[in-house]
């Protein structure tokens, strides 16, 4: 018996007792006491706890996978505790990329992607929404049931007559092929024009008493009214530019433009077994998502809810 | 008739104005959009081959099409895509419902638990789907480790496994299924679908507690003093006003199913054992920029995609739509 298992026992031991102690609560209370929907709850809280573990148990494993020796990744049976916790993986990892890219390099051209893809969607999203949200002009319902149209169209049509226009254009292996087909989003202009729908005309009418003219208002009053919005909206965009692997695939081919998705990708053909490493860096791919999860978790769960719900 | 000449000027300003704003969007969405949509079916219709010009090609007619229905391989990626969507999207949606309604009683850390059953749907396709794929692993995965060592099972072949789980699991009955129509999903397919489904329980179950939140408690105050079971309440009151939720979900839920693609590249990178694992856009990726680049080909296969998603979307909104219980 190693030390790891040593103090690994310990703690379950621990565990076992905290439990017992809780059902030795919950029995009491249901016998003694006759509270019978302690009983319930206790089943419920059962049901979440069982199943919240089995949804954390993929990323411990990746977790801890990512500080064994390889041995240790492929061995049978596994342990649940790491023998040694190697951060060389992480470095190992990083450097794997072939020639004298690093991971880096897949990071960068990501964050350029999803950055430069998100903050074009949102201005083009906002100009199109306010003008159908709150401008009169010919064809106006025609177009917008053509962008509504286009929500339904599943992007993978759109792949292959993509690649030929951007090929045409000599874009493939370019930031622009990456960037500029994703920089208007049709969920985005109907998302933003929804909500500035609800904002009342009656600041407009005060905005023109004091001589604003429409862009002006929709920067100083719309924009800043509709944070919420524009924050969901921005975080879908990041996260669909983030997560993409098909277009990025298909229109990139050098290694020096391979986004972080593609890098990981092409990583798991080259890696093999190496599972130690293929674990470490799941791991710094997944960990930036997680960050930025938690501390905009209002808004993406606010924003799911909204997108199930009629106004 | 001055006034009236001023607010037509008015008016050709407020059109002009207008137009400046949608332009940005509107050019890009003509472009790498609208145009896209009416050239794919161009492109369908040629023998269309890797980095040909638009002169190099020559007009085929409907012979992608009809190529398309005697492909084996692609009347199997169909297949596999209806046993993927049949599959995943009910499971999908009843484990959501469930945990949506445990988190929706009166419990303690409920937004603990929120966090813990939505966090694997913000996490990214490509890292989590290796996870999985070491987890599944036949000799030193996980999976396999708990079935062995602590269920005392014997161990499975899961990403490797080609045999359908309807098959697989009459088998030990005795009973033969014949026609691979009705073996179901191969195992493999079902370890990727469980990946899905552990993946999308977040989205739906927050929806799902959206809706919860917006049915009126006085309906349940009601229902109790009339003595009311837990299933009663659930039947007349929860799903019937959870409807078009329900209905909303099912619909963007098999949608999504249908272009699943991620997990199955990453996971069974050739299409797992006996390509039971090739769905329709994995098919369109193989044909259309592996190997031939038989771009004409991958257009044919990606607008019979679209044809399904379109006739589904029509169907389930008539149909079902008529019966979906509105608010008022």
């Amino acid at each position: 018996m190693n030390e790891a298992s040593t103090s690994s026992g310990y703690l379950m031991i621990l565990l076992v007792c905290i439990y017992a102690a809780i059902i030795a609560t919950v029995c009491y209370k249901v016998i003694v006491q006759k509270k019978r929907q302690i009983l319930t709850s206790a089943i419920v809280y059962h049901v979440l706890v069982i199943g919240g573990l089995f949804m954390i148990l993929p990323f411990y494993w990746m977790a801890i996978t990512a500080f064994k020796s390889l041995q240790e990744a492929i061995a049978f049976p596994p342990s649940w505790i790491p023998t040694e916790w190697r951060w060389q993986n992480f470095l190992d990892a990083w450097n794997a990329p072939p020639g004298d890219l690093t991971f880096g390099r897949y990071f960068f051209v990501s964050i350029v992607t999803a950055v430069a893809s998100t903050a074009g969607t949102l201005a083009t999203a906002a100009l199109a929404a306010y003008a159908f949200a709150k401008m009169r002009f010919i064809g106006k319902g025609l177009f917008f049931y053509l962008v509504l149209a286009m929500m339904m169209v599943p992007g993978q049509v759109l792949l292959i007559p993509n690649y030929i226009i951007l090929q045409t254009l000599n874009w493939i292996n370019t930031y622009q092929a990456l960037i500029v087909p994703w920089l208007a989003s049709v969920f985005c202009i109907f998302l933003m024009r929804q909500f500035f729908m609800t904002i009342p005309d009656d600041l407009w009418d005060a905005a023109q008493i004091d001589g604003s003219g429409r862009f002006r208002y929709l920067i100083m009053v719309i924009l800043p009214l509709s944070k919420p919005v524009l924050i969901t909206s921005g975080i879908f965009t990041f996260l669909a530019s983030w997560n993409s692997l098909l277009w990025p695939l298909i229109v990139t081919n050098s290694p020096h433009m391979r986004t972080l998705m593609v890098g990981l990708q092409n990583f798991t053909e080259e890696a093999g077994s190496k599972y130690h490493l293929l674990m470490a860096a799941s791991t710094f791919a997944i960990i930036p998502v997680i960050i930025l999860f938690f501390f905009l978790q209002r808004f993406f769960i606010q924003g799911i809810a909204r997108t199930g719900l009629k106004d | 008739m001055n006034h009236l000449a001023s607010r037509k000027k008015k008016h050709l300003k407020e059109n002009l104005e207008a137009f400046a704003y949608l332009a940005p969007a509107g050019i890009i969405l003509l472009v790498f959009w609208f145009l896209p949509v009416v050239l794919s079916v161009y492109v369908s219709l040629t023998n269309w081959k890797g980095a040909d010009t638009l002169d190099m090609v020559r007009f085929v007619g409907l012979r992608n099409y009809l190529w398309a229905f005697r492909d084996e391989y692609f009347i199997k990626s169909l297949l596999n895509t209806f046993n993927y969507v049949i599959v995943s999207v009910p499971t999908t949606l009843v484990v959501a419902l469930i945990i949506a309604m445990l988190l929706n009683a009166k419990i303690k850390c409920a937004h603990i638990f929120r966090t813990v059953y939505f966090l694997p749907f913000v996490t990214t396709w490509v890292a989590i789907s290796i996870v999985w794929k070491y987890f599944y692993h036949r000799e030193f995965g996980l999976a396999n480790h708990l079935l062995m060592n602590y269920l005392h099972l014997g161990g499975l072949n899961w990403l490797s496994e080609p045999r359908g789980i309807v098959e697989m699991l009459l088998a030990p009955l005795g009973i033969d299924i014949g026609s691979p129509l009705l073996a179901g999903p191969s195992l493999a397919m079902v370890s990727i679908i469980l990946t899905t489904v552990w993946r999308d329980i977040g989205f739906c179950m927050i929806i799902f507690l959206a809706g919860l939140q917006n049915i009126d408690r006085s309906y349940y105050e009601a229902a109790e003093i009339d003595g009311a079971s837990w299933l009663q309440k659930f039947r007349h009151i929860t799903f019937p006003l959870l409807s078009p939720v329900t209905f909303f979900l099912l619909i963007i839920s098999m949608i999504n199913a249908f272009k699943v693609f991620v997990p199955i590249l990453i996971m069974t990178p050739t299409g797992g054992p006996d390509n039971t694992t090739s769905t329709m856009v994995f098919y369109l990726y193989e044909k259309g920029f592996r190997g031939l680049w038989l771009l004409g080909y991958a257009a044919a296969i990606a607008y019979i995609l679209f044809v399904i998603i379109m006739l589904l979307t029509i169907i389930q909104n008539v149909i079902l739509g008529r019966r979906v219980h509105y608010e008022a």
